[in-house]
């Protein structure tokens, strides 16, 4: 007798990419990250989910793998934490030893390597951004099958299904700091009013060469502040 | 093991610890399960010229309570909407809802037979009334187990317990309910005095066994309370509150009493 | 034959395919908490334990030791909370040790999380990590499938939403360390009565930097009642049909026979019983 682990198919092959193990912590989630004139910003709603209750509702899902390599990350909890610790720990030895921060790419790549070998142990949507000396401002999208996508800006999680026709009509290349901001507070806003799994404060992370400024916007305050002051 | 968040899966199966492995992708067959077991316990016990039933009034769903005062025990019978000068009562664990059809049932049926007859129904009739009722639905059963208890034609105390479809018996006593196999054999031993032997003979195989003596309305009572006190200590569906219904010639009399309410 | 015997497991797979499912483990259906207050941190627990709608335990501890200043409460699999904690506890000693630091609640988060994580889920362990190190006061929740979350205040188990409901409309910064310990006790109260899987005493557990304060039942709002009659059986009410005495002699050609406290009568042992505020006698 054999018992079926994994998520895979009758033909063992194909793959069932919305399961989650019984009781797991789910990211139900709205993720972005977007390039702008100076770098990156990366955003997220705070909500996450075990069924119908929310477990932690100012959670912070922008993580830092570098200096100024950040994810965002979406699907079960446990697996992009633990994906995302060992990118970090990666990234970690990789800037010590080599004398030289890691670029954007490299933490990608060995983003993908984790989620592409073990596609069928994990449910993990990420979104890696960050800047460095050789290519500025950068962001990688992962979804759940292990590719990798550069995009111009990425968005993720059950609640971007919301926003795609209006990041589409709003993008442009090469916005400022303050345009970026409103762009990704704007689609993320409409992100957490329609989609019941996300939902709370909105975190983001601004890149830039000067490094790394967390913004954090209240639904009490009807997103406009604090920003980058202390709550 | 993953039941903390969902309180629900107490209910579905026993735990095994391999999960099942289930597939997705195949097409999952919904189904609309119309029972839900709402916990609490009853029981009844007879005396020489009484009856006496009780049951907890907690109403539970999975790790919830619905309430904590939700009576299982019906007065049957008797004139108006609050059964006055009825003499029979029955008591009903299981599901709550279709706990309350039911009697919502006999107390009609025990109406009409009043007003047809111009006489009270006898327990005996009445018992076998409800087995009736309940084997009339034998494939889409009353989720419940029954205890009826009243006055019998001689002025002695009867007991009849049922199964969902309409099994019964005249007994000394019954414990149903979730708590039942906790009860019941408590019942056994102090009312039946089963494996209880004549403390006064010599030891060895010659030893006659007690026989059941009929007891007394107040020792009734207190083993009463001190079976559902017990059952309240290890079980997590039974407490809030105890109401017992005490039958005799004269008529019904109700007591209430707190129970703890972890 | 040398190696391992895989012999069981054919007979478990054989059994688990007739239907007969394997033993029920103890579980702690559970409400467990915690809180952030100025200058430390409290925890807190109810003390039932269950086997599906059985109270296993009245008076369990949930708990645990980590090291003196760091302390975790357990919900979920009676067993593997137990065990997970006891082995997190045994290695952070011995990581202490080698780096000769005092413990940080941080490294306990992450052995757990590696641990569990490790393990997919199956260890079913719910934890509340929770103490003081040199970097300050922390609180963290752990699940069993390996994810953490860091927060000012906390609960887990079955009763966790009616332990937060209290949290959510009590709470507020700056606690003092009795209004935290208040705050606590509440919230598994609010537990204790209004989930079935949680119930009995509470436990609390108080950590400051300077030192561990583990008020077990701190509060006991469900001491047993007094019986109403009395259940002492007449000597002689059991019939005994055979009877065979055994000398002290006898036994000692097989085993070691030691006399503990003067050969008195139950003087070596003593059970743990429940006890009963003015037994009947």
């Amino acid at each position: 007798m054999i018992y079926q682990t994994g998520a895979l198919g009758e033909d063992g092959i194909h793959l069932d990419m919305n399961h989650l193990k019984s009781g797991e912590v789910n990211l139900g989630t709205s993720i972005m990250a977007i390039n702008f004139r100076d770098g990156v910003i990366l955003g997220a709603d705070s909500r996450t989910t075990t069924g119908a209750y929310i477990a932690n509702r100012v959670t912070d899902k922008l993580t830092q793998v570098h200096d100024t390599i950040w994810c965002c990350r979406s699907g079960s909890a446990a697996d992009t934490q633990a994906v995302a610790d060992i990118v970090q720990y990666h990234l970690g030895m990789y800037g010590i030893t080599n004398d030289e921060a890691p670029t954007t790419q490299t933490a990608a790549a060995l983003f993908q390597e984790l989620c592409y070998e073990n596609k069928d142990m994990l449910s993990a949507g990420i979104i890696i951004a960050g800047w460095d000396h050789r290519h500025g401002g950068q962001v990688y999208s992962i979804p759940l099958g292990g590719s990798l996508h550069k995009q111009a800006y990425a968005i993720g999680g059950s609640g971007s299904t919301y926003i795609y026709g209006y990041c589409d009509a709003n993008w442009k290349e090469d916005m400022s700091e303050a345009d970026g901001i409103k762009f990704v507070k704007g689609a993320l806003q409409e992100a957490i009013k329609w989609d019941g799994s996300s939902g709370g404060v909105i975190r983001m992370v601004v890149l830039t060469k000067s490094g790394a400024v967390r913004h954090l916007y209240l639904p009490d305050r009807n997103y406009e502040g604090p920003g980058t002051e202390k709550p | 093991m993953a039941s903390l968040f969902n309180a629900q899966s107490m209910l579905d199966q026993p735990s095994y610890s391999f999960a099942q492995p289930t597939s997705h992708s195949e097409p999952r067959q919904h189904s609309f399960y119309p029972y839900t077991d709402n916990g609490g316990s009853t029981l009844g016990i007879s005396g020489q010229d009484f009856a006496i039933l009780a049951g907890d009034t907690r109403s539970t769903s999975g790790y919830n309570i619905n309430t904590r005062y939700a009576p299982k025990l019906f007065k049957i019978g008797g004139d108006g909407p609050n059964n006055t000068g009825s003499k029979i009562v029955l008591s009903v664990v299981g599901f709550a809802a279709d706990g309350r059809a039911l009697k919502e049932r006999l107390d009609t049926v025990v109406k009409m037979y009043k007003y047809q007859h111009g006489k009270d129904i006898s327990v005996g009739a009445c018992a076998q009334r409800l087995s009736h009722i309940l084997y009339s639905k034998r494939f889409f059963p009353y989720y419940v187990t029954a205890i009826l208890g009243g006055i019998d034609e001689e002025g002695k105390g009867a007991l009849y317990s049922y199964d969902p479809v309409g099994s019964y018996e005249r007994e000394q006593c019954r414990a149903a309910g979730a708590a039942s196999s906790l009860i019941m054999p408590f019942l056994d031993n102090q009312v039946n005095l089963k494996n209880q032997y004549d403390a006064s003979q010599p030891q060895g195989f010659g030893k006659e066994p007690l026989k059941p003596q009929p007891l007394s309305r107040p020792h009734v009572e207190s083993l009463v309370n001190d079976a559902f006190t017990s059952a309240v200590e290890r079980h997590i569906e039974v407490g809030d509150g105890l109401q017992m219904m005490i039958i005799t010639k004269d008529g019904i009399e109700e007591t209430y009493a707190p129970l703890k309410k972890d | 034959m040398p190696g391992f015997d895989f012999s069981n497991h054919n007979r478990n797979i054989a059994l688990h395919a007739k239907g007969v499912p394997l033993p029920k483990a103890t579980s702690t259906g559970t409400t467990i908490v915690g809180a952030l207050y100025d200058g430390g941190v409290v925890i807190a627990a109810d003390t039932r334990a269950t086997s599906g709608p059985i109270v296993a335990d009245k008076n369990c501890e949930k708990l645990h030791y980590i090291s003196p200043q760091i302390w975790c409460a357990g919900a979920g699999t009676a067993a593997d909370t137990e065990f997970t904690t006891a082995i997190i506890s045994s290695n952070l000693e011995l990581h202490s040790l080698s780096t000769g630091r005092k413990p940080r609640v941080v490294t306990v988060m992450t052995m757990l999380k590696q641990h569990l994580f490790r393990y997919q889920g199956h260890i079913g362990a719910y934890l509340v990590v929770a103490g003081c190190d040199p970097t300050g006061a922390h609180l963290f929740t752990v699940h069993a499938h390996g994810s953490t979350d860091k927060l000012p205040y906390v609960t887990m188990g079955s009763g966790s939403l009616a332990a937060m409901s209290v949290f959510e409309t009590q709470w507020k910064p700056n606690l003092s360390r009795d209004d935290a310990v208040k705050l606590c006790a509440d919230a598994i109260e609010a537990g204790i009565w209004n989930d079935l899987g949680s119930g009995s005493n509470v436990d609390v557990c108080v950590i400051t930097p300077e030192k561990t304060t583990l008020l077990r039942n701190f509060k006991t709002p469900n001491t047993r009642e007094k019986k109403q009659r009395d259940y002492k059986f007449k000597r002689g009410t059991t019939a005994v049909l055979n009877e065979k005495v055994i000398t002290k002699e006898q036994i000692s050609k097989y085993v070691t026979v030691h006399d503990i406290g003067d050969g008195k009568a139950g003087v070596g042992e003593k059970m743990d019983v429940d006890t009963q505020p003015s037994a009947p006698s």
